[in-house]
């Protein structure tokens, strides 16, 4: 039972680090903007596809996939920043206006991917050996492992680059008090695209991880992992990049462990009790209200 | 040297200014007294890019200010501090400075030389790094002032310095503001009711009153000046 029990624990953390880039890339677009990215599991999935279509097509690996991702849905994300996003600032009411938008950002995205992949389920076919590692006990999927470090090293990398690089302090600064951003010469709108490009990045950069990860994904998936975004953002906190990881530690460790004692059904309920416990109890989450440092 | 001319700004049904013309030379400190609902705030915001004037001109160095948006009114040179300080509380102090020098160019050395000389000018080095948030109200105000001049701007605008800062504080904010115009090479246009200050410090003072300037002159003349005795001293 031990050995079952770390397994869980294993797994959820591996679980926890994916679904947190999730809440992350969220956090940040909703810190800056104050947009509820509903379309964030959609740019996740295709993600997705865009490794499996460069796979296929070039023969491209997910390794080399993966920065590549990033580039190419930060650009996407940028432009479209500036298509999308300073229309809301003529709305009454722009955060709910943001989250309608996104909704239809969503569904067009959806049926996209729908019109050009099709309903069948795809995987990136990994060739990995072994497949799995056996540690003390524990069977850990290879690629598992290998995603768990690129996720490590990407929020090493995130941390790093919103803590101690000057663009990376200017967008928590503007988190913090956006007319103050704009009297000491930053262009708000500038960094604003970039805060909506990184979440975009992070997405596509998270779906690559989980077509390495999960056995197969499919246009339909996108709201999924959006839902998992908001989970975590609401345990973490929300509009707090770093908030988003603790909570979803949390729970992708709940979810996972009580799998052990209890069937999968029960456990998702946990999961998700985790949630609605947390909006009774703290309903700014963990780290909400909290100092952004 | 900046030239303001006719400006005008009105909120629905209320004039908050009536054609308000002014000009502050280069190396300058204008001082800027009224009542309450003066138009004193309104004037510094419609400058800095806040507020859109509905009519006037506003020039800087040969450059017309009037409809650039915020950042780019500072880009050219003019900072501005605010009654109420809008500084980043969960950075700390050093990282306030460095957020503020992101459009200069620097490279990190030259960034981090210039927020220590300022830091030590408003004697905060100590807490450098500390957060923000944890300064006194006045020490904000100090920090707020050494986060425009790291920039090196041309043209400060100064709202209410002086406002809920000890007296020792005020007497630090009144050395470095005096030091500005003549070390930094940057005129000060200073908005205050703090009359001693303002009479100590300014080359030059204009009085408002209901969107319009009532009087100016030098602290002698406005000092003396029956209407500003009547208006804004109330005898």
């Amino acid at each position: 039972m031990t050995t079952l029990v770390i397994q869980g624990l294993l797994n959820g953390i591996i679980l926890g680090v994916l679904y947190g880039l999730i809440g992350v890339g969220l956090n940040v677009i909703f810190g800056v903007l104050r947009v509820v990215n509903f379309a964030h599991g959609e740019f996740l999935v295709l993600g997705a596809y865009f490794a499996f279509v460069l796979m296929t097509a070039l023969g491209i690996g997910p390794m080399v996939s993966l920065p590549l991702a990033f580039i190419v849905f930060f650009a996407v994300g940028y432009a479209l920043y500036f298509v999308l996003i300073p229309r809301l600032s003529k709305s009454d009411d722009p955060e709910t206006s943001s989250l309608l938008l996104m909704f239809g950002v969503s569904i067009m995205l959806g049926a996209i991917m729908l019109l050009v992949f099709e309903a069948d389920a795809r995987s990136l076919q990994l060739d990995i050996e072994p497949v799995f590692l056996m540690l003390g006990g524990l069977l850990i999927p290879t690629v598992r492992l290998i995603a768990l470090l690129i996720a490590l090293v990407m929020i090493a990398l995130l941390a790093y680059f919103l803590y101690k690089t000057q663009v990376g302090k200017a967008l928590r600064a503007i988190i913090m008090n956006r007319d103050a951003v704009r009297i000491v010469g930053i262009n708000a709108e500038r960094l604003s695209a970039v805060a909506f490009g990184l979440g975009i990045g992070l997405a596509a950069v998270t779906g690559v991880l989980v077509a390495m990860v999960f056995p197969s994904f499919s246009p339909f998936m996108g709201n999924d992992y959006t839902l998992i975004g908001f989970i975590v953002i609401v345990l973490g906190g929300l509009g707090h990049p770093i908030g988003a990881l603790v909570g979803a530690l949390l729970f992708g460790i709940t979810e996972q462990v009580s799998v052990v004692f209890f069937n999968p059904s029960i456990a998702t309920m946990l999961g998700f009790g985790l949630m609605v416990g947390m909006i009774f109890i703290k309903p700014t989450g963990l780290f909400g209200r909290q100092a952004l440092r | 040297m900046l030239k303001i001319n006719g400006l005008q700004k009105r909120f629905g049904g209320l004039v908050a200014l009536a054609g308000v013309s002014l000009s502050v030379p280069d190396r300058h400190i204008l001082g800027i007294i009224g009542m309450n609902g003066s138009g004193k705030t309104t004037l510094l915001n419609c400058i800095n890019g806040l507020y859109v004037p509905d009519a006037g001109t506003m020039e800087f160095d040969g450059k017309e200010l009037g409809g650039l948006p915020v950042h780019e009114v500072a880009r050219l040179g003019v900072g501005r501090t605010f009654q109420v300080p809008r500084i980043f509380p969960h950075l700390t102090l050093l990282d306030n400075l460095d957020v503020s020098q992101l459009q200069t160019g620097r490279n990190a050395n030259e960034r981090y030389a210039q927020s220590e000389y300022w830091l030590h000018k408003v004697e905060l080095h100590r807490l450098r790094h500390n957060y923000a948030e944890e300064l006194s109200g006045g020490q904000q105000k100090l920090l707020e002032l050494a986060r425009i001049m790291v920039a090196k701007p041309k043209v400060i605008l100064l709202d209410e310095p002086f406002a809920g800062v000890n007296p020792a504080l005020a007497q630090l904010l009144i050395a470095i503001i005096r030091d500005i115009p003549e070390q930094h090479d940057c005129s000060v246009v200073l908005v205050s009711h703090d009359l001693t200050s303002i009479y100590q410090l300014s080359d030059h003072i204009i009085v408002m009153n209901e969107g319009a300037i009532l009087t100016e002159g030098d602290a002698d003349k406005v000092r003396n000046d029956p209407a500003v005795i009547e208006a804004y001293l109330g005898a």
